[in-house]
């Protein structure tokens, strides 16, 4: 999953750090993670996290849940592969995106635990991750035959929202159950999109 | 601990309040939308509803949480109740969706609270539209559709385009989109009509 434009993967010190505040966070919780922590564990002076996080430790945490995202999204696609026709690609996307969350042993012990810290910076990020599924989606789209009406940016923008929302939330959906993941995708969510 | 919160209850909550447990709740509301929860005390909010202490704790006994939760509640009503006169006066399916999604939107894009807290105390209020929880607050809104969504779809395609449409409000008033202007009810119009009518509108066909 290449990142949006301006922003680079860390790499070297920067990413040492967010690494080992990673760890901190799956050892100890957000809460116990401080910086001193993270310093610690990277191996590097607390003067020198605050050089690369400015904003000390919620720059640090933003930093870790934006890295650990984009790690999350790149293993949902390898699993998705590569498929041509874009209704099983959105269904298996769905369903590898909902199976990778719910199989997310830390993410869920800190939405069990500590939601009130983790959601705020999720939810931060969340509109980068609509924007890059949106497009990826749009581009796809203008390869199908489309109902009249639609409009592949406002289409991808609209399927990434879904995904991602079920994929946090099933609510009255049981997409574990033969067939569900389908029926959303085919007769709910593309019976607008594409053209029969 | 409230209990598992009922729409029929919220509305009931709110329709049945006195003119003091009014005052105190728009006085809570233009408190917190001020100045937020954390910064907000009792003595504030007795202040703005022109209330003595004693009597503040009279109409609302229990603390500051619990005065808060109250108020949470009466809020939810009073909104549910504006949401369910819009979807009562609407025409067709099309109509009540339309209706539905604008007012919601326009309701969470513009509430003093909402802002407030989304602003600077986002871990009191994010974590109630996210994930699991998330899970209940679609629960509780698809029960406000449901009679308006049962005159027009088959038993069970209720819930889940009420939980769409819900989906569709939250996600756009949370994260802005160019082509959903909460301001603009053509804008939902067109997307309702373009995006949500044509599965629902099978739906419809193929129904006994």
């Amino acid at each position: 999953m290449t990142p949006p434009d301006g922003v680079e993967a860390p790499s070297g010190t920067r990413l040492r750090i967010i690494e080992a505040a990673y760890a901190c966070v799956a050892r100890d919780g957000i809460a116990k993670t401080t910086l001193e922590a993270a310093a610690q564990e990277a191996n590097v002076a607390r003067a020198t996290v605050y050089r690369y996080f400015p904003g000390g430790r919620d720059e640090l945490f933003g930093a870790v849940v934006a890295w650990e995202v984009e790690r999350f999204f790149a293993g949902v696609r390898v699993d998705v592969g590569d498929v041509p026709d874009f209704a099983t690609y959105l269904e298996r996307g769905l369903l590898a995106a909902r199976r990778r969350f719910t199989e997310h042993t830390l993410l869920q012990d800190l939405l069990a635990g500590e939601a009130e810290m983790l959601v705020p910076p999720l939810v931060e990020v969340m509109p980068l991750v609509v924007n890059l599924l949106a497009a990826d989606l749009a581009l796809r789209l203008k390869r199908e035959r489309l109902r009249p009406g639609v409009d592949p940016e406002v289409a991808g923008d609209l399927l990434a929202r879904m995904t991602l929302s079920h994929m946090g939330t099933p609510g009255v959906w049981d997409l574990d159950a033969p067939g569900e993941a389908r029926r959303l995708v085919r007769e709910w969510w593309l019976a607008g999109v594409l053209a029969d | 601990m409230t209990p598992t919160v009922s729409v029929d209850g919220l509305l009931a909550g709110y329709r049945q309040a006195d003119e003091q447990q009014h005052r105190v709740a728009e006085a809570t509301v233009r408190c917190i939308g001020t100045w937020g929860i954390a910064k907000t005390s009792l003595d504030d909010i007795a202040r703005a509803a022109g209330m003595s202490r004693a009597t503040l704790y009279r109409v609302a006994p229990g603390g500051k949480e619990r005065l808060i939760a109250a108020v949470v509640c009466f809020e939810v009503g009073r909104c549910f109740a504006r949401i369910d006169d819009e979807l009562a006066a609407a025409g067709d399916l099309a109509d009540v969706l339309t209706r539905g999604i604008t007012t919601s939107m326009r309701m969470v894009t513009t509430h003093p609270v909402i802002k407030a807290l989304v602003e600077h105390e986002p871990d009191r209020i994010l974590p109630h539209f996210a994930f699991d929880q998330l899970g209940r607050s679609l629960a509780v809104t698809s029960e406000l559709a449901r009679p308006h969504l049962a005159r027009h779809l088959p038993e069970d395609a209720i819930a889940p385009a009420a939980e769409w449409a819900a989906r569709i409000v939250l996600t756009y008033s949370i994260n802005p989109s160019a082509s959903v202007d909460p301001h603009d009810p053509e804008s939902v119009r067109r997307l309702v009509a373009t995006y949500v009518m044509p599965a629902l509108a099978r739906l419809q066909e193929a129904a006994p």
